[in-house]
């Protein structure tokens, strides 16, 4: 018995307006059904789960206060990784180069921060940072303008070695960034003037405002600059670019060290926000590869990574406390977080192609 | 379908209600009757997961024993990274009302020391911790001792007592006298294990040495296993650990090798290569914290428990320790917890043979507590 139709997926010529809309609004539905599925298969509260969840990322004010703040480096990420990815330079190493930030803040931090005050030191850091980010991306941006390297592979090979390098710091005796006359391997604080503190009574800093104001510059550079018109040409086809005279390997080097500096200004929030500091525990957050999935689902449009990073890092902090205001174990959240980004990335498909179910008689024939 | 349709009402209904009341962060469950002796809110803060069959497993022993004791349900925390994100775990327990919350890892100390100093009305404890740490001159953010919160306590114990027993079950269990020795950080907690033990190997195999290598991670049973097997195949014949997991013992047993574990009694993970372990017992602590809190106080000390109290204890014996030795080690910790032995106790030299206590001097609390160095007898580098 073979079934009597088949599926077909076709591309889209052109995606539909109202599409654009309703494609990830179904998606999160979607994902919300199969958790709710999953939660009633194991015994737990969809209704209480789903509540809190909302409740603890969104909802309450501790709540939205740590999800803005949480979002502050995810959305710094993501604006990273879409820089590149705009241009179909698959920079995914965006954890590494945040490390960089960080320890290249922390560095600027301690290195001047006794000597200067807060108005010059908090830039500071945040640029110094943002320069070792850049630092990091460099070569493999040489190697994919000049020879054509494929930069997911070097990108995320450095990132072993970032993470190596945050460790050799902290854990060599006598290093720069460690705690000084402290038996502990653990990161020096930064002095006061390289700290920014946070808002009232959260965990919110202001260099949240920064990195929306920045994401909405960005958008406003590739929608309206000839940079950005540069950038276009070179994504919708290289060959054209080359015919208009575009330098491509110009503008590679370009594009790609400014993503990894965007990385690394993610890192150097952390140092003058919540850390404080060079802390190895940096290693086990995956903030550079949320920013992946944060730019993917938004598209790599610029404006919309603000409601997505705002988006993921709800999730993330919802998810995490469920464990506490509610029975549901940790795995339980963890599982919810990963099924709605699935879903919403997986709706992807239905934007870009049509689905029409074909006879297979007909195609017998 | 219709039931769905229900719950997703309910549930948009619940998060409008719950929406509307709040804002009410410090969410005092006004509800609660006056408390009654045991009625005490209770959270623990794990930094894995209580089935990894060491460090956290043997806190949920205590745990256990605290919820039976006093009949209380305590809320768990599981897989919470130790640096600065562990903050918002703690400010959401204080804000929903818990009274007592353990945390089990170094790294939560400056973290839960912010929220206690927010929090008055809940007590903090945290294992591992020490005080000094949190002070400017530890490299922390508080001026100096005084300026700490007041409802931040810590606790640890004396494990290098233990550790010393276990060595002389190594050192009688070595036929070439070369013990490996797989060890997490080089910290002086860890140190003084290292020191302890190989103090135990020579007291009765003088010659014996205690080669340590370092893998930089608490939990990780990939890289304890690699580590295990690199000192198997340089030719040792015992094997300790300074870890979470049981993976060192799979590997001594695999190349027919005695294994000492550390913190739980999991003989059946390796039951051939199984001499003993130095393991913790959390359970009378919790109990009498819990007690306390719920009695209106919050003890603010650095706990330092050993194997007098019952904090510190040593595992049963795999198969292949004889008579003799077990009874030589029994006797040894009978003088430990009468106080007639220290395991620090001189004459003792430095890994570089120059000498650190005279004979007959015991080691000051605080010396072991900052302890930066290897006595000698340990291969390799106090420095990681």
């Amino acid at each position: 018995m073979r079934a009597p139709f088949r599926i077909v997926f076709e591309q889209r010529s052109e995606t539909p307006k109202y599409l654009s809309a309703f494609v990830p609004l179904v998606s999160v539905l979607a994902a919300l059904l199969a958790g709710a599925i999953f939660l009633m298969a194991t015994g737990y509260s969809v209704g209480e789960t789903y509540s809190n969840m909302l409740q603890d990322g969104f909802l309450s004010s501790r709540g939205l206060t740590d999800t803005l703040g949480l979002s502050t480096v995810l959305i710094c990420m993501g604006i990273g990784a879409a820089f590149a990815f705009q241009m179909n330079l698959y920079n995914i190493g965006g954890e590494g180069q945040g490390y960089l930030g960080m320890i290249g803040g922390a560095w600027a931090g301690l290195a001047l921060g006794p000597h200067l005050p807060s108005v010059i030191m908090i830039p500071t850091v945040l640029l110094i940072g943002a320069a070792f980010g850049a630092v990091w991306i460099f070569v493999p941006a040489f190697v994919r303008a000049r020879l054509g390297t494929s930069e997911i592979v070097t990108t995320l090979l450095l990132t072993y070695i970032a993470a190596s390098l945050v460790n050799h710091f902290i854990y060599t005796p006598n290093s720069y960034f460690r705690a000084p006359d402290v038996t502990f391997p653990m990161g020096r604080t930064v002095p006061d003037s390289a700290k920014l503190t946070a808002l009232g009574d959260t965990r919110m800093y202001p260099t949240f405002f920064i990195v929306v104001a920045l994401a909405l510059f960005l958008f406003w550079i590739v929608k309206r600059t000839e940079f950005g018109y540069r950038i276009q040409v070179i994504a919708d086809s290289p060959r054209a670019a080359h015919y208009a005279g575009i330098n491509a390997r110009r503008t590679t080097m370009q594009v790609m060290l400014i993503s990894g500096a965007l990385a690394g200004l993610g890192g150097a929030t952390l140092i003058v926000g919540e850390f404080g500091k060079l802390d190895p525990g940096i290693t086990m957050l995956g903030y550079g590869y949320a920013g992946i999935v944060i730019a993917a689902l938004a598209r790599n449009n610029f404006a919309a990574i603000i409601v997505s990073g705002i988006l993921f890092s709800g999730l993330r902090v919802g998810g995490d406390k469920l464990q506490i205001t509610t029975s549901t174990p940790i795995h339980i959240g963890v599982m919810l977080q990963g099924a709605i980004l699935l879903f919403a990335l997986g709706g992807e498909a239905f934007r870009r192609y049509k689905i029409r179910t074909v006879r297979m008689q007909a195609v017998a024939q | 379908m219709k039931k769905f349709w229900k719950l997703a009402a309910t549930a948009a209904a619940a998060s409008l209600i719950v929406a509307a009341c709040g804002g009410s962060d410090s969410a005092s469950d006004t509800t609660s009757a006056p408390a009654a002796k045991t009625d005490v809110k209770v959270a623990v803060v794990y930094i894995g997961v209580p089935t990894d069959k060491g460090w956290t497993y043997q806190h949920e022993q205590g745990i256990l024993q605290l919820e039976q004791e006093l009949g209380i349900e305590v809320k768990r925390v599981e897989n919470v990274k130790d640096d600065a994100t562990s903050e918002a775990t703690f400010e959401q327990l204080a804000a929903d009302g818990y009274q007592l919350i353990f945390a089990t890892s170094f790294g939560y100390g400056a973290p839960m020391a912010r929220v206690a100093a927010k929090h008055p009305e809940a007590c903090f404890q945290w294992a591992t911790g020490a005080k000094f740490l949190l002070t400017k001159a530890g490299g922390g953010e508080y001026a100096d001792f005084p300026a700490l919160p007041t409802n931040l306590g810590t606790y640890f114990g004396a494990a290098e007592e233990a550790r010393y027993l276990s060595g002389i079950a190594a050192g009688k269990a070595t036929k070439n006298g070369k013990i490996g020795y797989v060890a997490a950080f080089p910290i002086p907690e860890v140190l003084r294990g290292i020191n302890a033990f190989t103090l135990g190997v020579r007291s009765v195999n003088a010659e014996a040495t205690v080669q340590v290598t370092w893998t930089k991670t608490w939990f990780d049973p990939t890289i304890e296993k690699q580590a295990a097997e690199s000192l198997l195949d340089s030719g040792v014949d015992v094997l300790a650990q300074h870890q979470d997991t049981t993976a060192a013992g799979v590997a001594a047993q695999a190349k027919g090798a005695k294994w000492v574990g550390y913190n739980s009694d999991v003989k059946e993970a390796a039951p051939d290569a199984w001499l003993t372990a130095p393991t913790w017992n959390w359970g009378p602590f919790y109990i009498k914290t819990a007690k306390a809190v719920a009695a209106g106080n919050c003890p603010a000390d650095e706990a330092y428990g050993n194997m007098k109290d019952g904090m510190v204890t040593l595992a049963s014996f795999g198969k292949s320790v004889d008579a003799a030795t077990q009874s030589l080690i029994e006797e040894k910790k009978a003088a430990i917890i009468d106080g007639s032995f220290a395991p620090f106790t001189g004459a003792i030299n430095k890994q570089d043979g120059k000498a650190w206590l005279k004979a007959g001097e015991k080691a000051e609390l605080g010396a072991l507590l900052s302890m930066d160095f290897f006595v000698e007898g340990v291969v390799g580098s106090a420095k990681g």
